[in-house]
């Protein structure tokens, strides 16, 4: 594995070499990693959400192979505004391949039953219409987890973990996250890997919060760029300094340098003022298992 | 230099990570203290950046002098008073090592620094992941008389006021970030460390929310036999004014001469037993 601060000369080189892993490395680990979670919390399997992205196919991926395919149940959640026969394809595509379990449930009356009960619903709002989608595919995921004593596995990378690009409690929402350490280039490079079919690697990520959203688009950069910034930002480097190796204008990488710090209240607890001796959050340090 | 002077207990919240808001606080500050007579003005610990930073600490350092202690010398002469404030403080020898530095500047320019030497790493706090701890007890002098300087948990160690006091210094300086649920610790040891030393000492804790810790403020001036000169309010910014003059020391340096009464050869046996803790 090359040096996670592989500095050349004076200063590091922002280049797309910089997110090279040995992938075999990184599959050993993460497979490994998953295994041994699994083990340690006596859970009977996995169950995680299956869209058809590069993520969650990989996730999948990882998964099957760390526990064998028949150990892990891939959720299939369309909706009638984001349906799309080619995602639900795909995510057939990966199960079959890795052979994992799945089940498909529509989750429009779910959300149709919370649109018409909340006093306050805006069907033109799309954002936090969009959130609800996604918060109502942790409900099944975590029913499923409860009932048939399974981990959830999440597939959030580390591009959207940084700028906070996901939903609060839904997405995210896991009992582990594999991919979490590794850039959205990262992971579709990990997918090439693995065997994760090239269809769903090249095709452009979406969280399908609404029809035609996707992720490079709505955040107005490239991944490719994306990650360069945010890797330079992970190695303590001045905005100035990566935005002129990029060639970027330096108001894009401070914006991104802003949402990556303003977004910390997404990616922990809840935070809560320190009253008493130990504090959840705070000082209360127990290991996960 | 002075017998007596007047001392403003500058405690404020801080602007998270934002050098340029915190100094125009400080100036604010050392402008209403300059007002009521204040020739020396001590903001708590770094109070440059607030207390709070994790990894943001690394690009807020900065080397001593530098730009933000420029910032501050140009407050000070302006206004002709001496300026106590803390902030990280990155080593002029190396690229990412930090200290947690309390800074001593004076109406004729920057005069010295303090390198917190206790670091506390337990409860709530993780100040040896990120900053080296320095190695020198200071005291400085000045028109002001011999000035030391301790930060926050500093004040649980006897020794490091001890050492100050013994360099001369008749004011003891405690700047503070210290959270509410300690607040009884830091009023029972501002009064010991000054009624043992027979000096003044000055406690100045910061106030505000920062990541849910609360700092609870009650920064004080303690005169030399114990008795609480002034005070600052709890959880709220304030600044208080208090008066020095040390020939009060006399007095309760004859009532309860503890300098006088120092065993030197306690301290060769404190070394060797806490070597073998």
């Amino acid at each position: 594995m090359p040096n996670p601060i592989s500095i050349k000369g004076r200063t590091l080189k922002l280049t797309q070499n910089v997110l090279n892993l040995n992938w075999e490395e990184v599959k050993t680990k993460i497979t490994r990693f998953i295994r041994d979670y699994v083990e340690k919390s006596k859970a009977k399997g996995i169950v995680l959400g299956l869209s058809g992205g590069v993520d969650s196919s990989t996730a999948a991926a990882l998964s099957a192979m760390a526990i064998g395919g028949n150990k892990v149940l891939g959720l299939m959640l369309p909706e009638r505004e984001t349906y799309n026969p080619k995602d639900v394809k795909h995510a057939e595509l990966v199960a079959e391949k890795f052979g994992i379990k799945t089940e498909k449930i529509d989750i429009t009356p779910a959300l149709e039953a919370l649109e018409k009960t909340i006093p306050v619903f805006d069907p033109e709002d799309k954002l936090c219409k969009g959130n609800l989608k996604a918060r109502i595919r942790m409900l099944y995921l975590y029913y499923y987890a409860n009932k048939l004593n399974l981990i959830v596995c999440g597939s959030s990378d580390k591009s959207e973990t940084m700028i906070g690009y996901f939903t609060k409690w839904g997405d995210v929402a896991a009992d582990i996250s594999p991919l979490m350490d590794l850039y959205k280039t990262q992971v579709r490079k990990l997918a090439k890997h693995i065997g994760v079919p090239d269809v769903i690697v090249e095709k452009p990520p979406s969280p399908m919060l609404w029809p035609g959203q996707t992720a490079e688009e709505e955040i107005g950069i490239k991944y490719e760029t994306l990650d360069l910034i945010l890797y330079g930002l992970e190695h303590f480097m001045k905005t100035e300094e990566i935005a002129d190796q990029l060639g970027l204008q330096k108001d894009l990488v401070e914006k991104v340098k802003r949402r990556w710090q303003i977004m910390e209240h997404k990616r922990r607890m809840p935070l809560t003022t320190k009253i008493q001796y130990r504090t959840v959050g705070f000082d209360f340090r127990l290991p996960f298992t | 230099m002075k017998q007596n002077f007047k001392v403003a207990l500058a405690q404020i919240s801080c602007h998270k990570g934002d050098k340029k808001a915190n100094i125009q606080k400080i100036e604010d500050y050392v402008e209403r203290a300059r007002r009521q007579g204040a020739e020396l003005v001590i903001f708590p610990e770094l109070s440059l950046t607030g207390y709070i930073l994790r990894d943001e600490l690394y690009g807020l350092a900065e080397k001593i002098p530098g730009q933000s202690t420029i910032a501050v010398e140009k407050i000070a002469r302006k206004y002709g008073t001496y300026i106590v404030f803390g902030m990280p403080e990155l080593s002029e020898k190396a690229q990412a090592t930090l200290y947690n530095t309390a800074v001593l500047i004076g109406p004729k320019g920057y005069i010295g620094k303090y390198r917190k030497m206790h670091l506390p790493t337990h409860s709530v706090f993780e100040e040896k992941r990120y900053f080296r701890q320095g190695y020198q007890a200071e005291a400085f002098e000045t028109e002001l008389g011999k000035l030391g300087l301790i930060i926050c948990y500093d004040i649980f160690f006897p020794e490091v006021s001890r050492l100050i006091r013994l360099e001369g210094a008749q004011l003891i300086i405690c700047i503070s970030a210290s959270p509410a649920v300690r607040r009884t610790f830091f009023e029972t040891l501002t009064v010991a460390r000054a009624i043992e030393n027979t000096s003044f000492l000055a406690y100045v804790n910061l106030v505000g929310i920062e990541d849910g810790l609360q700092f609870w403020g009650g920064s004080r001036l303690i005169g030399p036999n114990g008795k609480v000169i002034a005070t600052a309010k709890y959880d709220e910014e304030d600044l208080v004014i208090g008066e020095i003059d040390y020939a009060e020391i006399r007095p309760i340096e004859a009532f309860v001469p503890t300098l006088r009464d120092l065993r030197a050869e306690l301290f060769d046996k404190l070394k060797e037993k806490t070597e073998k803790l």
